[in-house]
């Protein structure tokens, strides 16, 4: 069953002379599970597709679907109800509260739908257990290196439970070593937990990790192709495809 | 505990330093409304307790509407009214005694500086009051002569027993009085009194077949049956009389609350500076945390949630900070108390207790306090909802806005600079104060339109002397990017430095004219002085032998008196009449003329002609010419306006000047309550003074003194009080600095990554460090022209109000501003100290990657 659906997703920034295709015509769909890595050089209109899918933008035409629910038209309250129960989201920065401590930051989203207190920290805890930050639950995000911060805003992602988790560029700013600790932990959270992965980069090697590539170019889709799962050439693979299309 | 409130809390905590400035700027402006707030309820307390007790608890008291005496046959009126238990007439009059007059010793303070001095009708008095007389006394009986009843704690204060005698001052001079009754220990506050006869009480007043008070008491405790029994009592009289509580003390409460007005005006603009300091600093905190409050969007958190947030951090600090300014605003009031009590003393013998707090201004503070300070974090709150979730996914760049700045709001700032002036021309005082902080407002929403220039010629002049290398106009470009958000952080300093000039204008105009007045109203050589200037009901006067004693002396020159009689016009608006001698009073003292001049006097003796003080025009707004309608003890008489003029002791009670034949023929008034007198030209002042204090000894009511050793005395005094505004200035001024610092320090944190830049390609420490100072002393420049272009309206705006009412011309502060000026451009300076050497030392990988 797909989790994301869109029919001619079109997003136009401004207006006349200045207006700016950022999304032309995209048609995708995600299955629940499915872990989906979009591509495309810089200001193909990858984030923007990211943020529609979202529902923080709203596209200036098309449809898009999410769990089977139209979202384009939504208001302000349902999207981010929305946002709340369907949609976990991960950052490039983190973009963690820096006066919450680990376990906080997990559990804004509970936090914030009204679940009792001690409850939502009994959940984000759980997360932060599953992805080895037992031992750093009540440290403040300046204490935690950049893979660690990391590693708590999926947990935040997740402790709604939501089916889609979308990811703009995570590892854009970690080490080498970091990044392929955190797209492991997304290929884990859309094998293990089921859940939809839909992960923005510009990096091959992380893009490797998921089961299929979107190729974005000039706001349209170029490419699309299927991975084999981890068979150590993806890497290569997708790097030359990416020179194919021009970037 | 609450999301948002574990929030607020964690980002306040997380920031120690901002919260604590910001919640000082609301500790100060409780602080200065509940500080202010107290002193003046305290004095006014102290007042009503003297009074109340003074009048004595019964259920009815009658006086005349003119407050004055009346004759006892109006008594007679009352007889035949159902309902009525028992009634009494009485004569009371509050006499200050002289320093020292009951202990005799100056080295104790004095326990009792007054005396309510009652004559009663023995009989009828004792149907309305209980008196329990020790043993082996008596009360008073009919036709006692030189025979007092006074209570244990006055013989004590007196060191006397039963039978001995009690010296008292009157209008011929001190008599003493014996003994007969001592009643229980006074327990109540307020003045002790002295129980005589009615007819003694005549004699020392110097008043013939007259009373001042009828109390009655009335048969049944049913309010309805009680309200219409007083209402057959004030039917029965006539509109001469009124049912209530003694009026003695009303030109005191007229000037009370002329101060009142004034002070509350300084809190006002306390808490309109408070709430916009708060205002800024909630704006720049939402700008600072634009990705956090954009992720909280994104990870579905609703706008009311994000308004929630923000709020709460307002709720916390206007909690914190309101219950800091009641404790320091109490402190505050205590310390001014306790400073005023000894002047308070002296001058008008009112004794005051601990500072005053009612329920009601405790709630009215946090109320205020709380509620601008929510009140200020709203918008930025809203604002701060509008925050889309993609604020977090952005990468963030301080937004520049080069927008033409003259669109609505520069149009409504003119409109509001415009109703300013209106209100200035209107004349009407609660709009013209109003009119000043709409003056303020008005100012902040232009001034982003002539930003830019303004910029633009301190920007060179800081160049010039500061900042070379091209910091000075990197500071400046950085300034006009955002002009809006330049405006309201310079903005802090324009309202402190406004207040200042104001103030300065203020104080330098009011110095000179209390200067003229001091010279012109106390200038005589000689003064006998009453314990309580102004407040002259309560004084006991000299009937005509002082003066002519006086004039035996050898050296003597004119003579000029003060009478006193208590007025109503308009039905019960009281009125303090003087009565002067038209031919020596200008020779001795004299008016500051505002309408009319030195000729309204011969008018005044040519029939019932009057001139009339500010406070007397503000309240009738009656005009030259105008005939206006007193209540004398004899009937309504009409007295003609022929001139207005202040003199210095009553320039904020209501006061019409009569001559003083007029005022024995209308008002039955002949005691003289204040002389001043001139020696003849060529008379030193030690060969007259030992005759002039002997004579003096007798009248024991009145200090003499030499006008000069006064004049240095008041002069002192005014002093004192400009002292104390400057003192408020500071406190005022202060928090601006604070709110400078704040933006300042949040300028740098947002341009961390352009800081970090500017190093990288080769800025030196200094050099970022120069910028960011040369910034903030264009920001203080920008607030200092707007500050000082507010000051001087405000000044302008307070001193016309005040002409209204005092001989006061404005006098241009260039003091005021060159304070301005220097304390503006040094606080620009003081406030870049820490953000200068934050952004010097940012490391520059760090800053690069800052987001």
């Amino acid at each position: 069953m797909s989790i994301i659906s869109t029919q001619n997703l079109t997003k136009i920034y401004g207006s006349g002379d200045t207006a700016v295709t950022a999304l032309d015509h995209v048609s995708i769909e995600v299955n629940a599970g499915e872990f989906v890595a979009v591509m495309g050089p810089s200001g193909c209109g990858k984030s923007t597709l990211l943020h529609l899918l979202g529902g923080l933008d709203s596209p200036s035409d098309g449809a898009i679907a999410i769990d089977g629910k139209p979202i384009a038209k939504m208001p302000d309250n349902a999207l981010t109800e929305l946002r709340r129960r369907k949609i976990g989201f991960v950052f490039q920065f983190y973009n963690l509260i820096p006066v919450l401590n680990a376990v906080e930051n997990a559990a804004l989203p509970v936090t914030l739908d009204g679940v009792k207190p001690s409850e939502a920290k009994k959940r984000a805890i759980e997360w932060l257990n599953r992805f080895g930050l037992g031992d750093r639950l009540n440290s403040r995000p300046d204490q935690l290196s950049g893979g660690q911060q990391q590693r708590v805003a999926i947990a935040r992602a997740l402790v709604a439970e939501p089916n889609l988790i979308l990811a703009d560029e995570p590892t854009g700013n970690l080490d080498t070593r970091a990044s392929d600790e955190i797209a492991a932990l997304l290929r884990k959270v859309s094998k293990e937990f089921g859940r939809a992965v839909v992960m923005v980069t510009h990096d091959p090697r992380i893009a490797a990790y998921a089961d299929r590539i979107i190729f974005l170019k000039d706001g349209s889709i170029a490419d699309e192709t299927i991975l084999e799962p981890q068979n150590g050439k993806n890497a290569a693979m997708v790097a030359g495809m990416m020179k194919e299309i021009g970037d | 505990m609450n999301l948002q409130l574990t929030l607020a809390w964690r980002y306040l905590n997380g920031r120690k330093l901002r919260t604590f400035l910001t919640t000082l700027a609301v500790v100060f402006g409780v602080l200065v409304l509940f500080g202010m707030n107290i002193i003046l309820p305290t004095m006014l307390e102290a007042f009503q307790v003297n009074m109340m007790a003074a009048s004595g608890m019964v259920d009815v008291t009658i006086t005349h509407q003119s407050g004055g005496a009346f004759s006892p046959q109006v008594t007679d009126k009352l007889t035949g009214i159902d309902g009525i238990h028992a009634v009494s007439a009485s004569l009371n009059r509050t006499i200050n005694l002289p320093a020292d007059f009951v202990d005799h010793d100056s080295a104790r303070s004095d326990r009792i500086t007054a005396i309510s001095l009652v004559g009663v009708d023995p009989e009828a008095v004792q149907s309305l009051h209980v008196y329990l007389i020790q043993e082996g006394g008596r009360f008073l009986q009919a036709g006692d002569a030189q025979a007092v009843v006074i209570s244990q704690s006055l013989a004590d204060a007196y060191n006397v027993k039963l039978n001995d005698g009690i010296t008292l001052p009157s209008v011929n001079g001190n008599v003493t009085l014996t003994v007969v009754g001592i009643l229980p220990p006074r327990t109540i506050p307020g003045n002790e009194e002295v129980l005589v006869t009615l007819d003694q009480a005549l004699l020392m007043t110097g008043q013939t077949d007259q009373i001042n008070t009828i109390e009655i008491n009335l048969n049944t405790t049913d309010e309805t049956r009680r309200n219409e029994i007083v209402a057959d009592i004030e039917a029965a009289l006539g509109p001469d009389y009124k049912a209530g509580a003694l009026e003695a003390g009303s030109e005191m409460f007229a000037g009370l609350k002329m101060g009142q007005a004034a002070l509350n005006m300084f809190g006002a603009l306390a808490l309109f500076m408070g709430g916009f300091i708060i205002f800024n600093t909630f704006r720049t905190v939402v700008s600072e945390r634009r990705r956090d409050i954009g992720m909280l969007r994104a990870l579905g958190a609703s706008r009311r949630t994000i308004v929630g947030m923000i709020l709460a951090e307002g709720l916390l600090q206007g909690v914190l900070g309101s219950a800091a300014g009641l404790i320091l605003g109490y402190l505050f009031g205590a310390v001014i108390i306790a400073l005023a009590k000894a002047p308070l003393n002296l001058f008008i013998h009112i004794t005051m207790g601990a500072p005053v707090v009612s329920p009601m201004l405790i709630a009215t503070a946090v109320l205020l306090g709380v509620g601008i300070t929510i009140l200020s974090g709203l918008i930025p709150a809203v604002n701060a909802s509008r925050v889309t979730p993609m604020d977090a996914l952005r990468p963030s760049v301080a937004e520049v806005e080069y927008k033409r700045r003259t669109g609505i709001t520069f149009i409504a700032g003119l409109a509001l600079i415009g109703l300013a002036i209106l209100a200035l021309i209107s004349k009407n005082m609660g709009l013209v104060g109003l009119g000043g902080i709409v003056f303020l407002i008005g100012l902040i929403l232009v001034a982003p339109a002539f930003l830019r220039p303004i910029a633009y010629v301190f920007g060179k002049l800081t160049a010039l002397l500061y900042a070379r290398q091209g910091t000075g106009e990197l500071a400046q470009g950085n300034l006009t990017r955002q002009p809006s958000r330049v405006v309201i952080t310079a903005s802090a300093t324009m309202i402190g430095l406004a207040i200042i000039v104001a103030l300065g204008g203020m104080t330098t105009s009011l110095s000179g004219m209390m200067d003229t007045l001091v010279h012109k109203s106390l200038g005589s050589d000689y003064m006998f002085m009453p314990p309580s200037i102004s407040v002259w009901s309560s004084n006991v006067g000299a009937g005509p032998d002082l003066v002519s004693q006086l004039q035996t002396v050898e050296g003597v020159g004119d003579i000029s008196t003060l009478r006193f009689a208590a007025a109503a016009i308009n039905g019960s608006q009281p009125v303090s009449l003087l009565g002067i001698n038209p031919e020596t009073y200008p020779r001795v003292s004299g008016l500051e003329f505002q309408e009319g001049d030195s000729s309204a006097y011969t008018a005044l003796a040519e029939g019932r002609n009057m001139i009339v003080n500010g406070a007397f025009v503000m309240m009738t707004n009656a005009k030259v010419g105008d005939s206006i309608e007193f209540i004398t003890p004899k009937g309504p008489q009409s007295y003609k306006i022929v001139a207005m003029a202040t003199d210095l002791l009553d320039a904020k009670v209501t006061t019409a000047f009569i001559s003083q034949a007029n005022l024995a023929a209308d008002f039955d008034k002949t005691d003289d309550i204040f002389i001043q007198m001139n020696l003849l030209p060529g008379v030193e002042l030690e060969s007259v003074d030992a005759q002039i204090k002997a004579i003096a000894a007798d009248y024991p009511q009145f200090t003499v003194i030499a006008g000069k050793s006064y004049i240095d005395q008041m002069l002192t005094l005014v002093k004192v009080m400009f002292s104390g505004m400057y003192f408020m200035l500071a406190f005022l001024a202060l928090p601006s600095l604070i709110a400078m610092l704040n933006t300042l320090a949040i300028s740098v944190i947002e341009r961390t990554r352009e800081i970090g830049m500017l190093r990288a390609v080769g800025a030196t420490r200094k050099q970022v460090g120069r910028m960011i100072t040369a910034e903030a002393i264009l920001l203080a420049s920008v607030g200092t022209a707007f500050g000082i272009l507010a000051g001087l309206y405000l000044g302008y705006v307070i001193i016309a109000a005040m002409s209204e009412l005092f001989p006061i011309t404005y006098s241009f502060p260039i003091g005021g501003i060159l304070a301005g000026i220097a304390i503006g451009l040094l606080f620009g300076a003081l406030a870049a100290i820490i953000p200068a050497r934050q952004a010097s030392r940012m490391n520059v990988v760090e800053a690069l990657r800052y987001e």
